[in-house]
């Protein structure tokens, strides 16, 4: 993100700013108050989709793959993603998307070393293969963002031991470690770790009571009757930035809230908490981008076979990764298509957000992409037919609206148009068409292109 | 060129060519903008302070320096000046930078004792409540440049109650005075400067309150808050009079605060911020360096300064001969680095160029440079700048079948421009009219901006024959063209708008008419920049008073 530095350089010493250390950026590109950002949320297990066993389809749209809209999408209604119905225009709905590498190994392990980098895994042992590239979101961070840039990387529920990050690589075999408490991301985006809880309170009712007489001060400013139409749109935006920038994040604003948040931090191994859990991590995304702390994050659900007990129906139900075993499991394949459209919810959560976000340009949706994927396809794990949802128009470089079968290509043809919608470039500074292993064939998925 | 220069008839001819120039310049209104115009109600009346509008008034306000504070930059607007209001929004990025800034400054200046007190000066006949009070009014005032009004007094004295509880480690007084300052500087009065029309609907009247005339001339000529001056005047209601608001202006345009808001006019007018940016071929510019590229932005500075000081105007910006070097840029002109006169403490030397190869700054290594690729004269570029910021010449984008295109190899860069966009090319309406025109008068300068006698061999051919709106004027090379551009009052009322679109932070509309031909036909006679300011800001202040006639 590109930021002019003001008020230094005439002498005098050189105050730290305390609440833009995380994300100033010097010498940075920059054409906008906001930039094309790309958050990753996966599923992991697979969804509950037709499989060879005569598995019945419940997660793919029962009609061909063409435009879409919300009608149609909500009268599809067997079918999971009929729970996106509401956000089917900003929506585009990918299927014929495989992994190149079969990993003679354990599936979980071998499908988060390649969804997200398109790359090799290497050839350790089962579960403990690791991905031979660096995951997209690493590319968009390093790429546009200033040198030294992380990705967000979180995680919601319980870490096994066992498989527990994923899906964030800095490069071959380096996989990034990801955080589970918002509080803590939260903080750490804005330079309050430092602080004491209570002054991180105080902090919160010194900005409460400031604002609300800037509140006051924007109010009286729009009544004035003689404002035009175009000053009073530029003084509700600043006045809803305000807002949002207070309540969007469903936190952090009054004490309770902040209690809530931090009452979270000590229930990440709850599987009661893990829905609440994944919210408030959409709450920090999309703050994260609205300010331009982050071009990308991804967000793991579960562990890499996730054992979450999903309450479903009223009751917490057994570990998630035995439901898609159906191992044992009565109704397993009711409750994993049940389990889709929980997941897909807390998606849409974020879509949600995202879609109501004014940003100078339009809504946070129509700036960046939320891509939300399962990091292997079915109940055996496979990788054919992986599921990549992606919503938004990164600025107006994709269409959405559809529902596309990519025709069983590699999955950094997906990878490119990501990256290449958000400004990524390949190495002669076209739009990314050669991220992941190089030995792929090169391209986008054409029909998502809006310029195709 | 926008929709309200069709008004003026001078420019006709835009609509009287063919109908393939036409299709060139797209739409009459398209050129630099398009979409300022149009409207009888063209004036913003919330305008947002630049970043360095901001920035200048923290200075002021407080006395400050060394802090660190970034803002998130602005969108590129495609507009020539950063104050333009058409891109200047508040998004949460924004707004999170300015409550971090708040805090920051609040921080720095309560923890500064001298700071505070120039703020809340001790005053041992007060009660703490009325210091507090006094503090509120007197900053207030400064940071809204107005007076609070009795609501905003009060409202701020119940949140200077609130320091002790919400900085308990702070003083109870120096608690009220952060809190409130963090709250002045939040504050949309403080963001924005804001022009209401209370006293009369008639938007024509454009009837400003002495505090907001002191503003609106304060960021007109410094882009910063009114001085303790303009303050005075508006408080004993002088810049309700014409004369109170000539008298302020002369004072204004004489000080020493004016110079700074000149050179960022220039500057940003003719993109010479990015002279520093150039980069060259080391095989063909061995002595070439990054040092020489901010020489070459540090000498359209003191050019342009020197220009403006001296009493000049456009004529003289487009053809005076005196610029300013040091040893690195002296090659660039053929001048002997033994012989330069003695530098000034910045290390450049005052020097008189070759009036037969130099006119004004379109002859200065800078643009030239910068409109240069590596290693190769870069005649479109040179032409399309000409063409748009000179002249304000309307130019369709490049057709697509341009994207990509290459060079053939003939001998000379200008057979290859005209092989490439010449007659019979896709390219021959725009290109045969006004760029290649404007661009082969520099064919004589290198990519460096050095003087060359050939290309590569061949001899060069820098005549042409540029399609002004009066008439087309034939030419041999970058002097006599810029010798024509300084005569033509197509390029005067250019620089005029221009310069009326700095000073109000907007473009003009069809209303600007009278007052941009007013201005440019003062200008071509001779007015200097200075007395342009003068005239330009009479009116961005008055409204529409002197738009039928300025005298200069």
């Amino acid at each position: 993100m590109n930021r002019r530095h003001f008020l230094r350089g005439l002498g005098g010493c050189l105050v730290a700013l305390p609440l833009l250390e995380g994300f100033r950026a010097d010498g940075a590109r920059a054409q906008g108050t906001t930039f094309p950002f790309a958050l990753f949320m996966r599923q992991g297990n697979g969804v509950q989709q037709a499989t060879s066993d005569g598995e019945p389809e419940r997660f793919w749209p029962s009609f061909a793959p063409g435009p879409i809209d919300s009608e149609r999408l909500a009268a599809d209604s067997s079918r999971a993603l009929s729970e996106l119905a509401v956000h089917a225009n900003n929506l585009s709905i990918v299927r014929g998307i495989r992994f190149n590498d079969p990993v003679n190994a354990c599936k979980h392990s071998g499908g988060g070393n390649q969804v997200l980098t398109a790359a090799g895994a290497s050839d350790d042992d089962c579960n403990s293969t690791l991905a031979l590239g660096e995951s997209l979101d690493n590319r968009i961070t390093v790429q546009l963002g200033t040198p030294g840039d992380e990705p967000l990387t979180l995680f919601a529920g319980r870490k096994t031991g066992y498989l527990d990050e994923v899906l964030s690589y800095r490069g071959p075999r380096e996989l990034r470690p990801a955080e589970r408490d918002p509080f803590a991301v939260y903080q750490e985006l804005f330079a309050l770790s430092q602080l004491a809880p209570d002054e991180f309170s105080r902090l919160q009712l010194r900005r409460t009571s400031v604002n609300d007489l800037v509140r006051e001060d924007m109010l009286s400013l729009l009544a004035r009757r003689d404002l035009s139409l175009e000053d009073r749109a530029r003084l509700d935006l600043h006045f809803t930035s305000i807002r949002d920038l207070e309540t969007g994040i469903s936190a952090l604003t009054t004490d309770e809230q902040v209690a809530n948040l931090q009452a979270a931090a000590s229930h990440l191994d709850d599987d009661a908490f893990i829905e609440s859990v994944v919210k408030l991590h959409c709450d920090v995304m999309t703050l994260a981008v609205a300010s331009g702390a982050k071009r990308a994050a991804t967000l793991q659900l579960g562990a890499g076979p996730d054992d979450t007990g999903y309450e479903i129906d009223g009751v917490r139900q057994p570990s998630f990764h035995q439901i898609s075993h159906r191992a044992d499991v009565a109704g397993a394949v009711d409750l994993h298509h049940k389990i889709d459209r929980k997941l897909l919810g807390l998606f849409k959560y974020l879509l949600d957000k995202l879609a109501a976000y004014q940003v100078p340009e339009g809504t946070l949706l129509d700036h960046g992409l939320a891509v939300f994927v399962s990091d292997v396809a079915n109940k055996f794990h496979d990788y054919e037919n992986i599921p990549y949802l992606v919503a938004g128009r990164a600025g107006g470089f994709l269409k959405t609206g559809l529902y596309v079968d990519a025709g069983g290509v590699t999955n950094n043809k997906i990878l490119n148009t990501i990256g290449a919608a958000v400004g990524c470039t390949n190495t002669e500074g076209k739009p990314l068409d050669d991220f992941g292993d190089p030995s792929l064939e090169k391209g986008f998925i054409t029909d998502l292109l809006a310029g195709a | 060129m926008q929709v309200w220069r069709s008004y003026w008839g001078l420019w006709g001819l835009v609509f009287a060519t063919t109908a393939f120039v036409a299709s060139c310049v797209g739409k009459v209104s398209g050129g630099r903008s398009g979409e300022g115009g149009g409207g009888l109600v063209a004036e913003a009346t919330v305008s947002r302070l630049s970043h360095w509008e901001w920035e200048q008034t923290i200075r002021e306000l407080f006395g400050l320096d060394g802090l660190s504070i970034s803002l998130v930059s602005d969108p590129l607007s495609g507009k020539a000046f950063d104050n333009n209001q058409s891109a200047l929004r508040v998004g949460p990025a924004l707004w999170r930078d300015y409550q971090a800034a708040a805090e920051t400054v609040a921080e720095r200046v309560t923890s500064d004792a001298t700071l505070l007190a120039l703020l809340a000066p001790v005053d041992a006949s007060r009660t703490a409540d009325e210091r507090a009070t006094a503090f509120i009014e007197t900053f207030g005032l400064r940071a809204f440049r107005r007076p609070l009004v009795a609501s905003e007094v009060t409202a701020r004295r119940a949140l200077f109650a609130q320091g002790q509880a919400l900085y308990p480690e702070l003083d109870p007084f120096v608690a009220g005075v952060r809190l409130c300052l963090e709250s002045f500087l939040q504050s949309p009065y403080f963001i924005y400067r804001t022009e209401t029309h209370e006293a009369s609907r008639d938007r024509s009247k454009d009837s400003l309150s002495d505090w907001q005339t002191a503003s609106r001339l304060s960021y007109a000529i410094w882009h910063s808050m009114p001085d303790q001056e303009l303050y005075r005047a508006a408080e004993a209601g002088e810049l309700s009079a014409a004369a109170g608001i000539h008298s302020q202006i002369e004072r204004m345009l004489d000080g020493p605060r004016t110079a700074a808001s000149v050179e960022r006019f220039f500057e940003q007018l003719y993109d010479a911020d990015q002279y520093q940016h150039v980069q060259k071929s080391q095989a063909k510019y061995p002595d070439f360096s990054a040092e020489v590229a901010r020489d070459m932005h540090a000498e359209f500075l003191k050019f342009t300064d020197n220009v403006y000081q001296l009493g000049g105007g456009l004529r003289e910006l487009l053809t005076s001969t005196t610029s300013f070097v040091t040893p690195r840029l002296a090659g660039i002109y053929g001048l002997d680095t033994t012989t330069l006169p003695v530098p000034d403490a910045d290390g450049f030397s005052r020097v008189e160029l070759d009036a037969t190869q130099r006119s004004g700054l379109l002859t200065l290594s800078g643009f030239l440079a910068w409109k240069g690729t590596d290693s190769q004269p870069n005649t479109i570029q040179r032409g399309v700048f000409v063409t748009r910021r000179i002249l304000c010449q309307p130019l369709g984008n490049p057709p697509e079948a341009a994207q990509g295109a290459s060079f053939a190899d003939q001998t000379t860069n200008r057979a290859r421009i005209e092989a490439l966009t010449g007659p019979g090319t896709c390219g021959a309406g725009c290109h045969g009219l006004y760029i290649n025109p404007a661009g082969f008068a520099f064919e004589h300068f290198g990519a460096m901006g050095e003087y060359r006698t050939d290309d590569d061999g061949s001899p060069i051919d820098a005549s042409a024959s540029f399609e002004f709106e009066d008439g087309p004027a034939s030419y041999v090379g970058a002097s006599q063209f810029s010798q024509l551009l300084g005569g033509s009052l197509q390029a005067h009322a250019c620089f005029s708008s221009y310069l009326l679109e700095y000073l109000r932070g907007r473009e003009g509309g069809p209303e600007d008419a009278a007052l941009v031909e007013n201005l440019a036909r003062s200008s071509l006679a001779g007015a200097s920049i200075r007395d342009l300011l003068a005239a330009a800001l009479v009116s961005a202040t008055t409204g529409t008073e002197l738009t039928t006639g300025v005298e200069l």
